[in-house]
């Protein structure tokens, strides 16, 4: 994991997406690839909203899913990392203000 | 597109379509935002006069709605959508709202900076109609002189801009022989096509049109055209790229779904998790089975979606149900369309004679011994009864006038 703990994520501006029946479907439209979040990652996905990090994230996760924190942030972490590197989310500039 | 096979439906997406078609949610929605048009092609099914189209505001209530209800899917089109002034405030709405979107034009009117703006609205596929490479034929279908040309430069436009292109070209008596110059014209390019051989009657049920339609004996060079994939749409490099890179649940490239196996037993995709939207607020299941549900003036999308007595009879129908249809041996062969089974044959679950011609003439050329479908069948047996019933009748009147 190379992004601080405390730096704030958000959702790529660019994708197509909706939260079905608890399943969240992403769509890249520069590539057309589906993604296909599980129930873990639509909770992280919901909440990823440009304000929150990875430790606060990891707070509500273990909060609602009643997990140790620290695998909560571990989890997070990963998850954060794997939809990451297929441009699905970024971490907000350091400058701030969500990109639009 | 040149040689690739048609993209089945990928885990990600029959994952998608099980759980929409099981649960009735509307992933796919087909949006005409106007029937006003700067062609008048000869075989459209389209009255171009506007009626009252949806305003602006009243197009993003409806978009909003949509989202709400859960639909991913949001294909806009006409009419020739470019001729909407407020198609840019209805995109940027469109993006906000997370809608993967798909356009379909004529581009007569797409610029360099309109190509630009689609970009910027995060449209993803744009589908446009060339009904020949040949400028002669293709002018005389849109009855616009120089649209061939115009159409064509527009496409290079939407590339640049990273945009997926996708060629239609509907087969009508008009533009038969230029198919092949479509596909040249596609492989050209580099981008996929997909061949049409519906022609529908009007809306409102006039039968115009269908005398555009190629007669099903003479389609059959085209049908045993070995160049031709079925007339079914290829991947774009990007997407079967795609499907390589990101193979099972991590990710999979978007194709039409129609393959999935969560349709086996239904008719097709309209009403269970689809349905299309008129310029004028109306609710169908899909725009070639022309029976409104509803109207989003007067009601609630969901409303419609979830209670029209339309779209629950629709529902109800299965296949392996249908009343002369389940029993055909050439079943497999066969397209049939609901909608134009209601429009030709006049019943939703009947056969009809376009269905059941091509049905045969496919599984002739696949080497099926004599296949005649169910519908011929009855009416090959029940013509020696109305000839005798015919006989009895002329018998009795001449008998009880002598």
């Amino acid at each position: 994991m190379t992004t601080k703990v405390s730096a704030c994520w958000q959702k790529n501006p660019a994708l197509a997406w909706r939260e079905i029946d608890e399943v969240t479907v992403i769509i890249s439209p520069t590539d057309s690839v589906m993604h296909e979040l599980n129930d873990t990652g639509s909770f992280l996905w919901k909440n990823i909203d440009g304000r929150r990090s990875a430790a606060e994230l990891a707070e509500l996760l273990a909060e609602s899913y009643e997990v140790a924190p620290e695998i909560a942030l571990i989890d997070t972490q990963a998850l954060l990392e794997e939809m990451s590197s297929r441009k699905l989310v970024m971490p907000v500039p350091a400058t701030g203000g969500e990109l639009r | 597109m040149s040689s690739g096979a048609a993209a089945g439906a990928t885990p990600v997406m029959d994952r998608l379509i099980s759980r929409t078609v099981l649960k009735h949610q509307p992933l796919s929605v087909h949006f005409d935002l106007t029937y006003r048009c700067n062609e008048r092609c000869v075989h459209c099914y389209l009255d171009h006069d506007d009626h009252g189209e949806l305003t602006t505001s009243e197009c993003l209530s409806v978009m909003e709605e949509l989202a709400r209800a859960g639909t991913l899917f949001l294909t806009f089109s006409g009419g020739e959508i470019f001729l909407r002034p407020d198609l840019y405030e209805i995109l940027a709405a469109a993006r906000r709202l997370h809608f993967d979107v798909s356009l379909k034009t004529n581009a007569l009117l797409v610029t360099e900076e309109r190509a630009a703006q689609l970009r910027e609205f995060g449209v993803r596929r744009v589908q446009i109609s060339v009904y020949s490479d040949i400028p002669e034929v293709h002018d005389a279908i849109t009855k616009v002189p120089g649209s061939l040309q115009r159409t064509l430069a527009a496409i290079p436009l939407l590339l640049e801009q990273g945009l997926q292109v996708k060629l239609a070209c509907p087969l009508m008596r008009e533009n038969l022989l230029a198919y092949r110059g479509v596909m040249a014209l596609a492989e050209r390019i580099g981008v996929p096509y997909v061949l049409d051989l519906t022609i529908t009657p009007m809306m409102d049920g006039n039968e115009g049109p269908l005398a555009h339609r190629i007669p099903v004996s003479s389609l059959l060079p085209v049908m045993q055209d070995p160049l031709l994939h079925a007339c079914k749409p290829q991947p774009s490099a990007e997407a079967a790229t795609a499907m390589k890179e990101y193979p099972a649940a991590v990710g999979s490239a978007v194709s039409s779904g129609m393959e999935s196996a969560a349709y086996e037993d239904l008719p097709c995709s309209a009403g269970h998790n689809s349905c299309y939207i008129s310029p004028y607020g109306d609710v169908y299941p899909c725009v070639q089975l022309p029976q409104a549900a509803g109207n989003l003036r007067r009601e609630r999308f969901s409303d419609i979606w979830y209670h029209a007595p339309q779209l629950e009879r629709l529902r109800g129908i299965r296949e392996s149900q249908l009343p002369v249809c389940s029993r055909c041996r050439i079943r497999s062969y066969c397209e049939r369309c609901p909608g134009l089974a209601l429009m030709e044959g006049g019943d939703l679950l009947g056969a009809y004679e376009r269905a059941c011609e091509l049905a045969e003439q496919k599984a002739r050329l696949a080497g099926v011994f004599e296949p005649i479908s169910a519908l011929h069948k009855e009416r090959a047996a029940s013509a020696p009864q109305k000839v005798l019933e015919n006989e009895i009748a002329f018998f009795v009147t001449s008998s009880s006038s002598d």
